[in-house]
């Protein structure tokens, strides 16, 4: 039997998705959802993370159209950033988010140039720097919307001061 | 182990599993058929309810309150329904002729090709979405398989590139991993058509510098490739430039298509004729034909 906090978490994240696709949608080569990892990371036990994650790599992959591997290393390093920049920043502070974004503004283009060298496809390099230059700005404001409408009673820490 | 070993051992590992499973997928695809059979239907299940809502109430607008201009519109359209209908009545006696013709050559009888409408649903979308796709809202459950060739009314589209059980994805030829193989419509002359991504002009490529092409000729596919059937209409040649330094052409050529504002698409697909069904299908306008001309004498 699910508990209520289970069913609230599960609609909001189910709704976060949502609102992620169809800003995907009409924002191309953008990831509306990478911000909810970092918050699922932030607010959440590891286990809830990691089926997110799960679930938006085959979401990723699916929608996307380079050969199986992107969504792997995209979040993959996202973790790996949030992980390592919490030793030096106040892991809730909108600097760090900011620098977060800008870090996978920069990846998107090396990940898609790496990733489509080995597919032996040819991707032009600059939509995706004007690409990463739009997910370093969108990234924060997301994060920080979905911040402040994440459920009170989901949250596992206090605000910082 | 000391700790910066232990990281850079986990890292090594890490870079280890993860390029043994992207070649692993590259060579079965295995993972590819698994994200396309999740994610991209369910990105489907998330779209439609929001593009079906939206497409009705377009509809309830423009059928019912937006109606200007539309006896206007309704008048040129007739005007050009009955030009059309004039052109078609030229174009099958031609097809029917050349038909005969073929059979009295002895020519075997071509793949025929169903085809089956599809509404786009999305465009490019997500940060791994790099290639000029469009997503339609039919998939393997529709018949729908990779590599079919995808057209609208004015010409070639592209190619199924990934099908979903609903969903599937189409590579637009302005892509610039997009090749079709055609011919010039007045001269013949055969190429190589290739994108450069959204916005930039085709290219054609592998023209004799003696080949006879000129602008504004129309490229059709040439059948060559095994993808396209013989004849579509692709692209239009916009500039046709000699290299002293090359030993083909430059030329540079416009898609038919309007891919930005690509709402409903036909997936067409091989079927092969029966002898029996190819022989009655010929017979019947033929008989049609000796029957008129018994009643012109």
């Amino acid at each position: 039997m699910l508990s209520t906090n289970n069913i609230v978490a599960i609609t909001w994240w189910t709704l976060y998705t949502i609102i992620g696709v169809w800003a995907q949608k009409v924002i191309p080569g953008v990831d509306f959802l990478a911000p909810g990892i970092v918050l699922s990371m932030q607010e959440e036990a590891g286990h809830r993370t990691l089926w997110l994650a799960v679930i938006w790599i085959l979401l990723l992959e699916g929608i996307g159209n380079m050969p199986f591997g992107y969504g792997v290393a995209w979040y993959g390093l996202l973790v790996m950033f949030y992980s390592v920049g919490r030793w030096l920043f106040e892991a809730r502070s909108i600097l760090f988010m900011a620098l977060l974004g800008a870090g996978l503004g920069v990846l998107h283009p090396i990940l898609t140039h790496f990733l489509s060298s080995l597919a032996n496809l040819t991707v032009p390099v600059q939509p995706t720097i004007l690409e990463g230059l739009v997910q370093a700005l969108v990234f924060p404001i997301v994060w920080m919307a979905a911040d402040q409408l994440f459920p009170k009673r989901l949250r596992q820490d206090v605000k910082p001061l | 182990m000391k700790k910066p070993k232990k990281i850079a051992v986990v890292i090594v590992a890490g870079l280890f599993v993860y390029l043994s499973m992207y070649t692993w997928n590259l060579r079965t695809g295995h993972l590819d058929a698994l994200s396309s059979y999740t994610g991209l239907d369910i990105s489907g299940l998330i779209l439609r309810p929001g593009i079906w809502a939206s497409d009705k109430v377009v509809n309830f607008w423009d059928r019912y309150i937006y109606l200007v201009g539309l006896k206007q519109e309704n008048d040129v359209l007739i005007e050009q329904a009955a030009e059309l209908k004039r052109a078609n009545m030229l174009i099958s006696a031609k097809a029917r002729s050349a038909s005969r013709l073929e059979r009295l050559l002895d020519f075997v009888p071509p793949t025929d090709w169903g085809f089956s409408g599809a509404h786009v649903i999305a465009h490019r979308m997500g940060p791994a979405g790099s290639l000029a796709t469009v997503s339609v809202d039919k998939g393997s459950a529709a018949g729908v398989e990779d590599d079919m060739p995808v057209v609208s009314l004015d010409g070639v589209v592209g190619r199924v590139l990934n099908t979903g059980a609903t969903v599937s994805s189409i590579l637009l030829l302005t892509d610039s991993n997009s090749r079709i193989a055609v011919i010039g419509d007045l001269n013949r002359s055969p190429g190589m058509l290739s994108g450069q991504g959204y916005g930039e002009p085709l290219l054609l490529r592998f023209v004799n510098l003696n080949a006879v092409i000129d602008a504004g000729e129309m490229l059709l596919s040439s059948g060559l490739s095994g993808i396209y059937p013989k004849g579509l209409p692709v692209a239009r040649v916009t500039k046709v430039q000699r290299s002293d330094i090359s030993l083909f052409l430059t030329i540079q050529a416009e898609p038919l298509v309007d891919m930005a504002g690509l709402e409903e698409l036909l997936l067409l697909k091989r079927e092969p004729v029966l002898p029996s069904a190819q022989t009655e299908a010929d017979k019947a306008p033929a008989d049609e034909e000796v029957a008129a001309g018994a009643l012109d004498q």
